[in-house]
């Protein structure tokens, strides 16, 4: 174990797969002399050459379809896009070429691709630059979504995202980068893809959070632990689809309450799917509506103060978990 | 060839070859010395199955449009008057299958698949749309992966940057394998396929695009969406080699991938070509009216004096060598030998496709299982608790 930044945790599960696997190769814009627009690919030009670390041309659709074309015949390729944000150029190649090869082909193709970037606002980057379309992906049968919250996370999961012989979206945290946690220097660390994690034990209310704002429910139960009494259960399902859900609803039956949390829009968010399977699910369980906590109903603004009340705040958070205890 | 009256386009039926435009047939051939060599290469076997191919095609679509007429499909997207675009490009390349070039046909290229290897019955089936049906009745749009056809995505434009990272996998991969694609007028105006040329030239890509020009994109008229230059001009703007054939002369479309072919063998691709060439008929069946109130009466006459496989078929009667024996002769001197030559190809192939049509609709007891929709979504589903996606409810 070694404690590094989750941009490190990227490139090293970058790097060991392309090592055990020539198949393997990275491109995108930025990826090779620059190494990365958020340095994720640091080195890797030096270490595998020009060939399998291929800077890319300002032409997302494109170079999606390049992608695709080259995991047809049996390479793995992993894209990068500068921002998912900026990757909406690109949907019509993951959505409608990707996503759909598999099946429109009768089998015939599989789709062995890894489709990352980062994902959600940074600072201040405003409207265009701050999306988290998790749900839109998730949305899109043929696809798998991933959206690490920690460096460990985000090392065995784009291994696995990588050796999955299915498209991948896989949506780094852009105010992650350099968060830090305790990673696997094993090369053979992998983390499975579709299981969710308990990042927080806890009895009486369930909170269900990807990405980022984990780390503002963590924060969010510390201060309920602390003020409250309340015992809060973290659950990270880190896939988005699919979505490990038996874990939350577990935990829900066990502590018959739920927060939701996500850094997207609220309409046809990830939390109302998974409001969707509890209420079908654990229905008989529940001792309060369930709530969501999401990013506001709006773009993103610039300004700084405004950015902040944008994002799903730790003490938004609180303020639903003492809703749903009838504690507010 | 014989005239299907009933299906044919009017221009079609009575077909015989025009003096002016079959000397303008010659003409091409001769106009480029590389591709005239090329030409006189050609074996009698070559010469012989291009005409096959052609007609192989043409029937093809035949059997579609009796079956629309009958009910048995909706409606179909067909290649009449265009075949020499596709089966001229295909018989240069490799066709070695798994290992070969591969090709990523627009739907009316469908003759690209048979003449890449596929089965006419498949084909068939790809639109019956059968259980074993290429894509088990997912799509129409069929490809084989064993015979080097990709299948296509359906979306125009989306073909070409798809084809271009196959480039970019051979190169990595150190083959000397190619891709090819058509690009129709229609779809020359999707962002899509400029980041795909530019792709494929600025990484010398060993890739073969053409530009399949039939003046038309669905209802729109070549000159209500493009104003720019010449088709045979866009290349050099990338950086990339280019030429131009006539859409309509199998000769011409084969000496041109030809060279093509040669230019991404030896590291000099992407190459583009551009080809000139009419629609018979409709968009699809559905529409043959509309594209008879779209364009006036004398470009059907126009491109009707050049059928591609009465214009070939033509060249091949009154040329210069005995189909039967390979040997040269005095031009116009083998004609009724070369006749039968031609005849006993065009009946083979019909045999061919009538046996294909009846397979076919004998696939038709096993239509697709309703399980079957939700399968091959994913290949491999994680070990999760959650069960996937679920059958028709």
């Amino acid at each position: 174990m070694a404690v590094i930044t989750y941009r490190d945790a990227l490139n090293q599960a970058l790097r060991e797969e392309m090592r055990r696997d020539p198949d393997i190769f990275l491109m995108g814009e930025e990826v090779g002399a620059y190494q990365g627009a958020y340095k994720v690919s640091r080195g890797l030009l030096e270490e595998f050459g020009e060939w399998r670390v291929r800077d890319m041309p300002i032409a997302e659709l494109g170079f999606t379809g390049l992608g695709v074309g080259a995991a047809m015949v049996g390479l793995r390729p992993i894209v990068e896009y500068m921002t998912w944000s900026f990757a909406l150029l690109a949907i019509d190649g993951i959505v409608n070429s990707a996503a759909k090869m598999r099946y429109m082909s009768g089998s015939q193709f599989k789709m062995p691709i890894t489709f990352r970037g980062p994902s959600g606002a940074a600072n201040q980057l405003a409207a265009t630059h701050s999306q988290a379309l998790d749900s839109w992906y998730a949305h899109v049968p043929g696809l798998k979504v991933v959206a690490p919250a920690t460096a460990r996370d985000a090392k065995g999961l784009l291994k696995s995202a990588i050796r999955d012989d299915d498209p991948v979206v896989f949506l780094e945290g852009e105010l992650l980068y350099g968060s830090k946690d305790d990673v696997p220097e094993d090369e053979d660390f992998t983390l499975p893809l579709g299981v969710s994690e308990i990042k927080r034990p806890g009895r009486d209310v369930t909170v269900v959070v990807h990405s980022r704002p984990l780390h503002s429910a963590l924060a969010a139960a510390d201060t309920l632990e602390r003020e409250d009494g309340i015992s809060v259960e973290v659950i990270d399902p880190r896939t988005l689809r699919p979505m490990d859900i038996d874990t939350v609803l577990d935990s829900v039956r066990k502590t018959n309450r739920c927060v939701i949390v996500e850094e997207g829009w609220p309409v046809c968010g990830i939390g109302a799917q998974i409001v969707d399977d509890i209420q079908r699910e654990a229905f008989d369980y529940l001792d309060a509506p369930i709530a969501r906590v999401t990013g506001a109903d709006a773009p993103h603004p610039y300004a700084a103060n405004l950015e902040q009340l944008h994002f799903p705040q730790a003490d938004l958070i609180v303020k639903a978990i003492r809703q749903v205890c009838y504690r507010d | 060839m014989q005239r299907y009256p009933a299906f044919d386009p009017p221009e079609y039926v009575d077909w015989s070859p025009d003096p002016e435009v079959m000397r303008q047939f010659r003409a091409t051939i001769e106009a480029d010395s590389g591709r005239r060599d090329c030409v006189e290469r050609l074996s009698v076997e070559r010469l012989v199955a291009l005409y096959a191919g052609m007609v192989r095609f043409r029937l093809h679509d035949i059997f579609l449009k009796r079956w629309v007429r009958q009910g048995v499909i909706s409606k179909a997207w067909l290649g009449t008057g265009e075949e020499a675009t596709t089966v001229g490009p295909v018989h240069a390349l490799d066709r070695g299958g798994e290992e070969g070039d591969i090709v990523g046909p627009m739907i009316r290229n469908a003759g690209a698949c048979h003449e890449m290897g596929m089965s006419v019955a498949d084909m068939f089936r790809g639109y019956l749309a059968t259980a074993d049906s290429p894509t088990r009745g997912r799509d129409l749009h069929i490809g084989g992966r064993e015979y080097g056809v990709i299948t296509p995505v359906s979306l125009v434009g989306s073909l070409a940057p798809v084809i271009a990272g196959l480039g970019l996998a051979f190169r990595l991969q150190g083959s000397k394998r190619l891709a090819l694609t058509w690009v129709g007028d229609g779809a020359t105006k999707t962002g899509e396929v400029h980041e795909a040329f530019n792709l494929a030239a600025v990484q010398r890509l060993p890739v073969i695009f053409i530009i399949q020009n039939n003046q038309v994109a669905l209802g729109t008229l070549l000159d209500d969406h493009h104003a720019g230059a010449d088709f045979s001009e866009w290349a050099r703007v990338y950086g990339a080699a280019c030429a131009a054939f006539d859409g309509n002369n199998v000769l011409d479309a084969h000496a041109a991938t030809r060279w093509a072919v040669e230019k991404c063998r030896s590291g000099e691709g992407p190459v583009l070509l551009s080809a000139e060439t009419f629609r018979m008929g409709g968009h699809a069946t559905h529409d043959e009216a509309e594209a008879r109130e779209l364009f006036p009466p004398e470009t059907f006459a126009f491109w009707g004096r050049r059928d591609p496989i009465g214009c070939y078929e033509t060249w091949l009667l009154e040329g210069a060598l005995d189909l039967s024996t390979g040997e040269p002769v005095a031009p116009g001197s083998a004609v009724e030998s070369n006749r039968a030559v031609l005849a006993e190809a065009e009946a083979a192939v019909t045999a061919e496709i009538e046996s294909a049509a009846e397979e076919a609709l004998a696939s038709r007891t096993d239509m697709p299982a309703a399980e079957s929709a939700v399968e091959g979504v994913y290949g491999e589903w994680p070990d999760t608790s959650n069960p996937g996606p679920a059958p028709f409810y």
